[in-house]
């Protein structure tokens, strides 16, 4: 199966010390896996795949949880953390409890597999196995770069693909158990990733990012209780289809801040950005398609049970914020890396927005923004690691230029950062669609809101996207000699694909939403989209999805064939007159014809959007929302 | 009616370019009247962009050409789905794209006060983009669509319903006409400290491709404030020209402003006109 086979072959990645064996195993375990995964579409077709596995196996989910949580428990106790410590025992005490008390842990069906597990599983085998195909090339310079005596690489790739084994298991679970079992271990991998480094800081971010999951955690214990007493079992399926009460509202709000502890919405924010100092492939990880698309995941799951209720648009409000802050704090931050990690929170917070306006448009702009979000984002980031290990620098203002030093990365880079914001792409379509829906179909009252946050937010996303791209084109001219850049063969093929992907799905919008995403939905709500020659249609607007792109080629072709035809002498910048001849193009003579060395920089506003100015405050937005949450919860 | 709306859109696309041309013409003549000149004749911005078209090229970037083409593209692109009688939101989102290819072409040029202009020019994107989708909430909340063609089938023109979104996009005209008091980044007055700041790396034939696409943008600003006046469109467009003389003789009067103050103005006063005309029209039952 898709969960045990990425774990097995971790653990032979494990004990294999050859690079090049190591190198194989995981090429072969990637590809096994996106082909299973392109099986699996075929394996739903038409009714959700259940199956029931026999009960040895919760007997052995069970024990294994408990060894996580022991291990967990010993890890609070070595980093002398006293909140990874209580956050634990708050965790292992009520489950032995509840082991001991009620030992009925089975569910039938154990798994389900329905068009939102495929859509996740899709996204987690293709993406997440190209990340580690990158990984084979990043970590053996990464390694380079720390002059490590041994090399801890097959623990990396170990935890890389128990990650994966865990995500698939997740997706797949119908047993709130199970899901937490799996929960738990991407809690696990992603400690265990983030402070792989062994840096003073690393350690301390893992534990920040440990206790903000265990919170999670606790959160999901509270909601199996109030599941197994209220329902009478641990099925998410009846769960779902239980009948509103204040206390299964409260299971879900409880399920909801699981959710945003692991999607790092806004009062958990910190641990997402504090993930950053693990090498890139972890970020990728951690942030395009797994770790934090999992609270995402049981979102969208839970939405449909959720539909008409306060707790509903609570959670929009959080995501709403999430989305706002974000891009607004992004602005002002100067480390690529951080600004992918804002722009990752804010762009999940949008899907959650989407989920908790949970209309049948809304549904269908949040598994778009879910697809599109994960393939533009990891593009992004492997793009961020490969400069990173070029450049020595995550200072966007050192990455001045980029685009003559590395035209193929800086290319990649920038396809990534226009797929995010600008028409035709797909995180476009996914973003007019959630106005859109908004407009048309939620409560007005809320609509209002909602639609301010999101336009301010968008044009502070378009702000800082917009800032970025022009510093990597920003060049003198005589530079201008384009030289061809070679990367290595896991680089190119990860990042080739990943780009072709993120175009091609974009184009073909409309067959992803035909196939995968309005059988998923209609169960549950009435279609409202209609695809003629596979633009899309809405009752109240229309996105001519590949006449644009065929706009945009032509636009590019007939831009070239100026740029040929007209040709172009390159000239120094500018500089009233004042250039120094002979010397490079940007030295000009200031006041008593000294030289100087022109510099430009600039529009972040950290002094007034800075972190340290507004984190407080929107921390305790995000915990007041986070707690109207709970409080909604009670209101039916 | 459908089947000639590929007919007329077409040639609105074909005429747009002259519109501008001559508006821009008619504006150098009408500033040159007032600060007592003579003045080019009112063709002149035709033969300047012939001249410009063939002048050698001389770039400060090597992508510079290629995102001033296609600034000017998606500015066709834009006002051509405006005739078509498109999804409005999409229109929007398509102008930005078009702005964001003048941004980092312009921030790509090195040159300090290109640089500084791109900036600005970002800056001006920041406060008109929320107004314009704003208004295009408006208007759904009266037609109850997105397409451009339903305001088109209303009984009443938009105006009725609309006044103070009509009024914030005024406000946003001479941002987007590139005037006074809010022309930050391209000022052509020699009042400023840097002038036509965003344009500064441009020249020949890319600067030539700027300034077609912004004849485009201007006649696109202007039909959307005509659309107001549907279904008597040539009332509109009467006083969409009337407006943009207002915001010309605007220009020659008002000195330029810093951008925050642009920013305060516009997204406050925009904000609250947008917002309250909304909600009004909400409360009234959707006009």
């Amino acid at each position: 199966m898709l969960i045990a086979f990425p774990v097995v072959m971790g653990l032979i990645a494990r004990g294999l010390k050859n690079v090049k064996a190591r190198g194989i195993v995981v090429s072969l375990t990637a590809i096994i896996l996106i082909i299973s995964s392109l099986l699996l579409v075929k394996l739903v077709n038409g009714a959700p795949y259940t199956l029931t596995l026999p009960e040895i196996w919760d007997d052995v989910i069970v024990f294994l949880d408990f060894a996580l949580l022991a291990y967990f428990l010993y890890v609070g106790f070595r980093v002398k953390h006293p909140l990874v410590i209580i956050l634990t025992l708050l965790q292992i005490i009520p489950l032995a409890y509840f082991e001991f008390s009620l030992p009925v842990v089975h569910v039938e069906p154990t798994l389900i597999i329905d068009f939102l597990s495929v859509i996740m599983a899709l996204i987690i085998c293709i993406i997440v196995s190209l990340i580690c195909i990158y990984a084979l090339s990043y970590m053996n310079e990464h390694e380079e770069h720390l002059h490590l005596a041994e090399t801890r690489q097959p623990r990396f790739f170990l935890y890389m693909l128990l990650f994966l084994g865990a995500m698939n298991g997740l997706v797949f679970a119908n047993n709130l158990y199970w899901l937490y079992f799996f929960w738990e271990v991407t809690t696990l991998c992603c400690y265990q990733l983030i402070r792989h480094d062994e840096t003073p800081q690393a350690i301390k971010n893992a534990v920040l990012a440990l206790w903000m999951g265990l919170i999670g955690g606790v959160a999901f214990v509270a909601s199996i209780f109030i599941g197994y007493y209220q329902v009478g079992g641990l099925s998410l399926n009846k769960l779902m289809l239980a009948p509103h009460s204040p206390i299964i509202l409260l299971a879900f709000a409880c399920l909801a801040l699981a959710a945003f502890t692991k999607s790092a919405q806004v009062p958990f924010h910190s641990w997402l950005l504090g993930a950053m100092i693990a090498p890139t492939p972890v970020s990728a990880l951690l942030h395009s398609s797994t770790m934090v698309k999992a609270g995402v995941y049981l979102i969208l799951r839970i939405a449909p049970a959720l539909r008409e209720t306060h707790l509903s648009l609570a959670i929009a409000a959080v995501g709403g914020l999430s989305f706002l802050v974000t891009a607004i704090l992004a602005i002002s931050q100067r480390e690529s890396k951080r600004i992918l990690a804002y722009s990752t929170i804010g762009n999940l917070g949008l899907i959650i927005l989407c989920a908790g306006v949970n209309t049948s448009l809304a549904m269908v702009a949040a598994l778009l923004l879910l697809v599109f979000h994960a393939m533009s984002k990891a593009l992004l980031f492997l793009g961020a690691g490969i400069v990173e290990n070029r450049v020595y620098s995550r200072n966007i203002e050192d990455w001045e230029g980029l685009m003559v030093r590395f035209p193929l990365t800086s290319a990649i880079m920038l396809i990534g950062m226009s797929t995010m914001f600008l028409p035709p792409f797909g995180m476009l379509i996914g973003k007019w669609l959630t106005l859109e829906a908004i407009i048309s179909e939620a409560p007005l009252q809320w609509a209002i809101i909602l639609i301010v946050t999101i336009i301010v937010g968008s044009v502070a996303t378009t702000f800082f996207w917009a800032k970025w791209m022009a510093h990597l084109l920003l060049h003198p001219p005589e530079t201008g000699k384009v030289k061809v850049e070679k990367l290595q063969a896991p680089y190119l093929v990860s990042t080739i694909t990943i780009t072709f992907l993120d175009i091609a799905v974009a184009i073909i919008a409309a067959i992803l939403i035909s196939t995968l995403i309005i059988p998923e939905i209609k169960s549950w709500y009435t279609i409202k989209l209609s695809l003629p020659l596979l633009n899309l249609l809405t009752n109240v607007g229309a996105f001519p999805i590949w006449p644009l792109f065929i706009t945009l080629a032509l636009v590019f072709a007939v831009g070239l064939l100026v740029i040929k035809a007209k040709g172009g002498r390159p000239v120094p910048p500018y500089m009233c007159g004042e250039n120094v001849a002979g010397k490079e193009s940007t030295v000009f003579y200031s006041t008593a014809d000294s030289e100087f060395n022109l510099e430009v920089s600039g529009m972040f506003f950290d002094r007034r959007l800075g972190e340290p100015q507004v984190d407080k405050y929107i921390t305790l937005i995000g915990i007041f929302l986070t707690i109207l949450v709970f409080i909604l919860s009670l209101v039916v | 009616m459908e089947w000639f709306l590929p007919f007329t859109s077409l040639i609105l696309v074909v005429v747009a370019p002259f519109i501008g041309g001559i508006l821009s013409g008619i504006d150098r003549k009408l500033t040159a009247r007032i600060q007592n000149r003579i003045g080019p004749p009112i063709i002149q911005p035709f033969y300047d962009l012939i001249k410009l078209w063939g002048k050698e090229s001389f770039i400060a970037s090597n992508f510079q050409v290629l995102l001033a083409f296609s600034y000017m593209a998606f500015s066709v692109v834009a006002f051509s789905l405006l005739v078509l009688a498109q999804d409005l939101l999409l229109i929007v989102f398509v102008v930005s794209l078009a702005d964001v290819c003048l941004v980092v072409g312009s921030f790509s040029g090195r040159s300090p006060y290109s640089y500084i202009g791109g900036r600005r020019e970002l800056l001006q994107m920041l406060s008109c983009e929320p107004i314009l989708i704003l208004a295009v909430v408006g208007i759904y909340m009266v037609t109850k669509s997105f397409l451009v063609s339903s305001i088109l089938k209303l009984s009443f023109p938009l105006i009725a319903a609309l006044p103070a979104v009509f009024l914030a996009l005024l406000i946003i005209l001479p941002i987007e006409a590139r005037k006074s008091p809010f022309d930050i980044s391209a000022s052509h007055h020699a009042h400023q400290e840097i002038v036509r700041g965003v344009f500064t790396e441009f020249s020949g034939p890319s600067l030539a491709l700027i300034e077609f696409g912004h004849w485009f943008k201007l006649v696109f600003f202007l039909s959307l404030l005509t659309l107001f006046w549907a279904p008597n469109l040539w009332l509109g467009a009467v006083l969409a020209f009337i407006f943009y003389f207002i915001v010309m003789i605007i220009d020659n009067i008002f000195p330029r402003l810093t951008w925050k103050f642009m920013l305060k103005v516009v997204w406050i006063v925009g904000f609250i006109l947008t917002i309250s005309n909304i909600v009004a029209v909400a409360l009234l039952g959707g006009g």
